[in-house]
């Protein structure tokens, strides 16, 4: 089901739901811009302070866990492609090629961060609704003077919207299809590529059919770039968490 | 006093098939109109033509008098429809931001928009889902979300593509209930449906589609015997010679 998936909005009253979106987007683009430059420590403090605020969030580990699978999975490719090409004192050779210290110490920084960058758009996405995120992106784009907002940042807004909209639906549109082919023996073929265009090709075609049923359910509720959005307040304390936030990342990228 | 006209309307798919063939009917006000056929015989394709999903190629669909395709808007405020799948018709993130799209999109203010949630929620008795995540629900459910979703439109007009497709007895009957209290509410309602036995107790109306024309048109109990021949099937009761009871009773 959609619902169990990570990769979308848990309803809540917590200190993250209420946080203004501008000052959680502004946070998520400084963060994961701080993340490229954070050391070890600075990284190790980074993920404390996320599982904290996961925890705070209502996200149960275990489902954080088996959305990211994949994603580790990609970690993992990009821990052994650094590990294996960086020059340095050899640590294991196989084969022709040599795993170096300097390659694993680089790589688990690497894979450190993008994992960190991955966690916080995840706690972004699942503590913001899609149609706030919509206005937030549209006033943060229309700050742009070269940018028209009318003409692109409403529809960049509207985009990002509905790529939210379509996560879940695409993961659990995987899912059913993952599953009606186990339904009938795909396990048995050993060749990946064939499992692979056996996967892709119907996924990829119920996607577009169900994006179209939704774009014309859409359709028949007048949507257009012209509705009534959500209303974004700031307080205090989204200020004074826009100014910690900042110290912080400051604090890291002086460092 | 007629709310639909539909004079002379034809409809052809891109791949040449008639969707439509030179359709002429007019709806009641207040009258609940239960259309029928096999799949593919047109149904979807004519309810599609109320709101302007699709626009007459030829002939022409009159709401109140005025072309569907003259202010499409109004055609969509005026017209609510109920997909065959709710799922798909769901596009907020808790039952509350998918009853709110509507009515956001109507461009009101949120003191309005806040209004129409609450009644049409309280409505469908759904009242007390209002944070809920609506891939949650069950199937009976996500369509009276569907229906709080169109009525916080305020339409006159509801159209239900296979309402009952689906869903279990519970939420076949939860379903009818809403369909019959706001046939009661003075809306008018049409429903297309290839199994007539859970709803044709409560309709005014029926009409049978077959390859795209109106093959039958009248009342119900005049109707029905004989619709087999047409992919409908005909209800066990209406067989013995007896009148079709509500699935409400």
């Amino acid at each position: 089901m959609a619902g169990l998936t990570a990769f979308n909005y848990l309803p809540g009253n917590t200190f993250l739901h209420v946080l203004d979106v501008r000052v959680k987007l502004a946070a998520l683009v400084m963060l994961s811009l701080t993340c490229i430059r954070a050391d070890l420590t600075e990284s190790l403090m980074m993920t404390l302070c996320l599982l904290f605020l996961f925890r705070a969030i209502h996200l149960s580990f275990r489902s954080i866990s088996r959305e990211l699978r994949y994603f580790i999975v990609l970690l993992l490719i990009v821990f052994l492609a650094r590990a294996f090409f960086t020059p340095g004192r050899p640590l294991i050779g196989i084969w022709s090629l040599t795993m170096t210290h300097q390659g694993v110490s680089d790589g688990i920084l690497i894979a450190w961060r993008l994992f960190l960058i991955i966690m916080l758009s995840l706690l972004f996405v699942s503590s913001t609704r899609p149609s706030d995120i919509k206005v937030a992106v549209e006033r943060l784009l229309a700050i742009f003077p070269f940018i028209s907002r009318k003409k692109v940042a409403v529809k960049v807004a509207v985009m990002m919207s509905l790529i939210l909209r379509f996560i879940p639906e695409i993961v659990n549109q995987a899912k059913e299809t993952l599953d009606a082919q186990k339904a009938r023996g795909i396990e048995n073929r050993k060749n990946p590529v064939y499992r692979l265009i056996k996967f892709a090709v119907p996924l990829i075609r119920r996607t577009f059919e169900n994006a179209d049923r939704l774009a014309l359910a859409m359709e028949a509720r007048c949507y257009s770039e012209n509705r009534t959005d959500p209303e974004l307040v700031s307080t205090q304390k989204d200020l004074l968490v826009f100014a910690g936030v900042t110290c912080f990342c400051l604090i890291i990228i002086i460092a | 006093m007629s709310i639909i006209e539909i004079k002379n309307l034809s409809h052809r798919f891109e791949n040449g098939t008639m969707g439509l063939d030179n359709i002429n009917l007019s709806i009641e006000k207040g009258t609940l109109t239960l259309i029928a056929g096999r799949n593919g015989s047109g149904k979807t394709t004519l309810l599609r033509h109320l709101n302007g999903l699709l626009l007459p190629e030829k002939g022409s669909v009159l709401l109140n008098h005025v072309p569907v395709s003259k202010n499409l808007k109004r055609a969509r405020q005026m017209v609510g429809m109920m997909f065959q799948d709710a799922d798909s018709q769901i596009v907020g993130e808790t039952v509350s931001a998918d009853v709110a799209f509507g009515p956001e999109n109507l461009c009101l203010d949120k003191a309005e928009v806040d209004i129409r949630v609450n009644q049409s929620l309280r409505a469908v008795g759904l009242e007390n889902y209002f944070d809920q995540r609506p891939h949650l629900l069950s199937g009976g459910e996500k369509r009276r979300l569907a229906i709080a979703g169109v009525l916080a439109m305020e339409p006159d007009i509801l159209v239900f593509d296979e309402p009952f497709s689906g869903l279990d007895y519970p939420g076949v009957k939860q379903v009818l209930e809403q369909i019959v209290s706001l046939h009661k509410t003075g809306h008018t309602i049409l429903v297309t449906t290839h199994d007539i036995e859970k709803i044709i107790a409560h309709a005014d109306r029926l009409i049978i589609m077959n390859n795209g024309k109106i093959i039958k048109d009248g009342v119900p109990d005049e109707i029905v015997p004989g619709s087999e021949e047409f992919g409908v099937r005909e209800p066990c009761l209406s067989h013995m010679g007896v009148r079709v009871r509500s699935w409400l009773d």
